[in-house]
């Protein structure tokens, strides 16, 4: 069997926050070059906080500039930074009491890559960078010795909502019984797997009968006809999110394969409109030819019978299945 | 041991919007969180647990928010746990909160529910990140349009419940949607999003928290507003797939309600029950739920919408806050039920209050309608059926 391709996706959004009526302002001040903290009691919080951290008291927004100088009370060093670290080279993490505050800042510490350079009881500066958006990756620290005098040109408007590109890269390979339904598609077969106990026939797989509570392995496996009964359909009209590469509306389908006790659900037809569907209508899939079948979008969780691998289901001629003996098969 | 009597002493909610763009995720918990404790006559200190909900974090991607909500939720110090199944989770939320009171363990907890939508995109995150997703009216179509073909209800009934809900939220200064010229026409010619479901016979999508404060009778007998009793609840699963899964009625739905009236002595939920907050965010699963869930017989569900017995001042009120189809903070949105359940049987309800409430139920659903969570609240501890 060749080898199949590992799942390697990055699942990403960008979301939205708001920052209500402290962390705005804080926000903001490092858009325009300014570190501020919060006055809780007699006190300064930075970074600033919406609730004392003692009482739980509602804090009234009453925001002071602090630093720009600071110390280091306590640091870690970063030796292998990966893409979304600040820097491209090996810097420090360190908590940093700015002059005027009375709590420390978590922020990064460049040493120009060196860990000799940092110690507890530094003094360390802020540094703007060229290009702020109100984040707090507007600003970085050095050791005070390396700084250097900036002339910081502040924004217009507030900064009331910030985006963040959020990701999780899912890298793994492929689980065997994935891989071998994966592969029956490219061969233009249908791979299913039959209950040791109850002898129902599940497509695709999933490596354990969920009804029976047992283990489902390569000798349950058994080819399934590509001939099937439509037993749900709908039509969707793309939601344009993030990512979305559908724009026009298309129907969706669940398709009963003849001698299976479960339908595939999520199936793709593009060919038909949705008043052309019913529920009962025989179909047959019509695979691709073998070069231009691709599997590439299944991963371990979703994805069943892509139409990467199908030219189009067709009508079969035969008469409908009555819709109650369907009954059992709704999804 | 006998559970130890647990009741509802404190409720809070936010204003329902399409986006809270005045507070951070913080606060907007916060918000309901301090009203709560208001409503209950109590502080922070008060409090001894709290546990909080809501819907998958790839909602608002934020991870582990029980750990970045501690210090907005007061709870530094003091035992905290999240729970998450899916859209059910308001509701299952309150019921987790309730067994830390009902054990003993604690005499008063917090509990606190929300979604803000606004921050990311409900689809996309139902849809794994992916191209194509279906979305939940995409998988709930069909066995809408199976439910009618086996009730045999006339296509208008969905439309009734859409204008019936939205009339109810008129009342409720917190819900989300405020459509006074809502009218079946309307719902009718308003764009097909999914064969049968109309634009306006479809959940908003809303920023929200809601929040409670239990105790245990001790406390609850000190309590200056009327506590709600919570005298049942349940909670039942079943796989989203298997053969013979019969998804117009889920068995786990029919099962959590038999649980549920069981322990509290009902044998006529139509009769013995004044009124229902159910989860429905479409407007076919009023009358699938009044079937799913015992009110009423199957194939019968849709004529008691029909004939206006689900209306306010009907004979069995329904959704009388306005329900999901008027504000749907997700991961909140099952709370909201079971504290409008409370809400009524504490006479507080205000406009939408049912004259005389004493037995309401609170009821949530999530999941490919696989996840079951209900409560079921009373004025009296210990009431006549």
């Amino acid at each position: 069997m060749p080898q199949l391709h590992d799942v390697d996706y990055t699942l990403e959004y960008p979301y939205t926050r708001t920052t209500g009526p402290v962390i705005g302002p804080f926000l903001t001040g490092l858009r325009d070059g300014r570190i501020l903290g919060q006055r809780c009691g007699d006190r300064v919080l930075c970074p600033p906080m919406e609730f004392d951290p003692d009482t739980f008291a509602t804090l009234v927004p009453d925001l002071v500039e602090v630093g720009p100088g600071g110390e280091v009370e306590n640091w870690t060093w970063v030796a292998e930074p990966s893409a979304k670290h600040p820097f491209d080279r090996p810097f420090g993490f360190a908590f940093i009491k700015l002059d005027g505050a009375d709590t420390a800042l978590v922020h990064a510490v460049d040493t120009g890559g060196d860990p000799e350079a940092m110690s507890t009881g530094m003094r360390v500066q802020a540094q703007f960078r060229d290009e702020r958006h109100g984040s707090v990756a507007d600003v970085y620290f050095v050791p005070e010795a390396d700084a250097a005098q900036q002339v910081i040109e502040p924004g217009d408007e507030p900064v009331t909502i910030t985006e963040h590109l959020i990701g999780l890269r899912i890298n793994e390979p492929l689980y065997p019984h994935r891989a071998r339904f994966a592969q029956g598609l490219l061969d233009g077969k249908i791979i299913g797997q039959r209950s040791p106990v109850t002898g129902k026939v599940y497509v695709p797989g999933r490596g354990y009968d969920n009804m029976s509570r047992v283990l489902m392995g390569e000798s349950d496996e058994v080819e399934v006809s590509d001939v099937g009964t439509v037993v749900a359909f709908t039509e969707l009209n793309p939601v344009q999110y993030y990512g979305q590469t559908e724009t026009e509306p298309y129907v969706r389908c669940s398709i009963l394969f003849d001698g299976t006790d479960q339908p595939v659900i999520g199936i793709d037809i593009r060919d038909m409109t949705v008043d052309e569907m019913r529920v009962g209508m025989r179909m047959r899939c019509i695979w691709r030819d073998p070069e231009e079948r691709s599997v590439e979008d299944i991963d371990n969780r979703y994805g069943n019978i892509p139409e990467t691998v199908y030219a189009r289901f067709e009508l079969t001629g035969e008469p409908d299945v009555p819709a109650d003996q369907l009954k059992e098969h709704s999804w | 041991m006998a559970p130890r009597p647990c009741a509802v002493l404190g409720i809070g909610q936010t204003k329902y919007k399409r986006r809270r763009d005045d507070v951070t995720l913080d606060g907007l918990v916060r918000e309901a969180t301090l009203r709560a404790l208001e409503d209950a006559g109590a502080t922070f200190d008060d409090i001894d647990a709290i546990v909080i909900g809501k819907a998958p974090d790839a909602l608002e991607g934020v991870m582990m928010p029980l750990l970045s909500l501690c210090d907005a939720l007061g709870a530094v110090g003091k035992p905290i746990h999240r729970v998450h199944t899916a859209g059910s989770v308001g509701a299952s939320t309150a019921i987790s909160a309730v067994n830390l009171v009902e054990s003993g363990m604690y005499d008063t907890v917090l509990t606190v529910a929300y979604e803000k939508q606004s921050e990311g995109n409900a689809t996309w995150a139902l849809s794994g990140g992916k191209s194509g997703g279906q979305g939940a009216g995409g998988t709930f179509a069909p066995w809408i349009r199976n439910y009618i073909a086996r009730s045999e209800a006339p296509e208008h009934i969905g439309w009734m419940v859409a204008v019936k809900d939205r009339l109810n939220a008129l009342k409720n200064t917190y819900a989300h949607l405020h459509l006074p010229d809502i009218s079946v026409e309307k719902v009718r010619e308003s764009p097909m999003l999914w064969d049968p479901l109309h634009f306006l016979e479809s959940c908003p999508s809303s920023d929200g928290a809601a929040a409670m404060v239990l105790g245990n009778d001790d406390i609850a007998k000190k309590s200056a507003r009327p506590p709600a009793w919570v005298i049942s609840h349940a909670k039942r699963t079943e796989f989203g797939q298997f053969p013979g899964r019969d998804t117009v009625r889920p068995q786990a739905g029919v099962e959590c309600s038999e649980a549920l009236y069981r322990k509290a002595g009902i044998t006529n939920p139509r009769e013995q029950i004044d009124c229902a907050e159910l989860y429905v965010p479409f407007s076919w699963y009023e009358p699938m739920w009044l079937e799913g869930h015992l009110i009423a017989e199957e194939g019968e569900g849709w004529k008691m919408t029909d004939a206006g017995d689900t209306e306010l001042g009907g004979s069995f009120p329904v959704n009388m806050s306005g329900g999901v189809l008027s504000s749907n903070p997700i991961g909140a949105s099952g709370m909201i039920r079971c504290l409008e359940a409370a809400n009524q049987v504490r006479g507080t309800a205000g406009e939408y209050q049912v004259p005389g409430a004493k037995i309401s139920i609170g009821h949530a659903y999530g999941g490919a309608a696989q996840y079951y969570a209900m409560w079921m609240v009373s004025s009296e501890l210990n009431p006549e059926l």
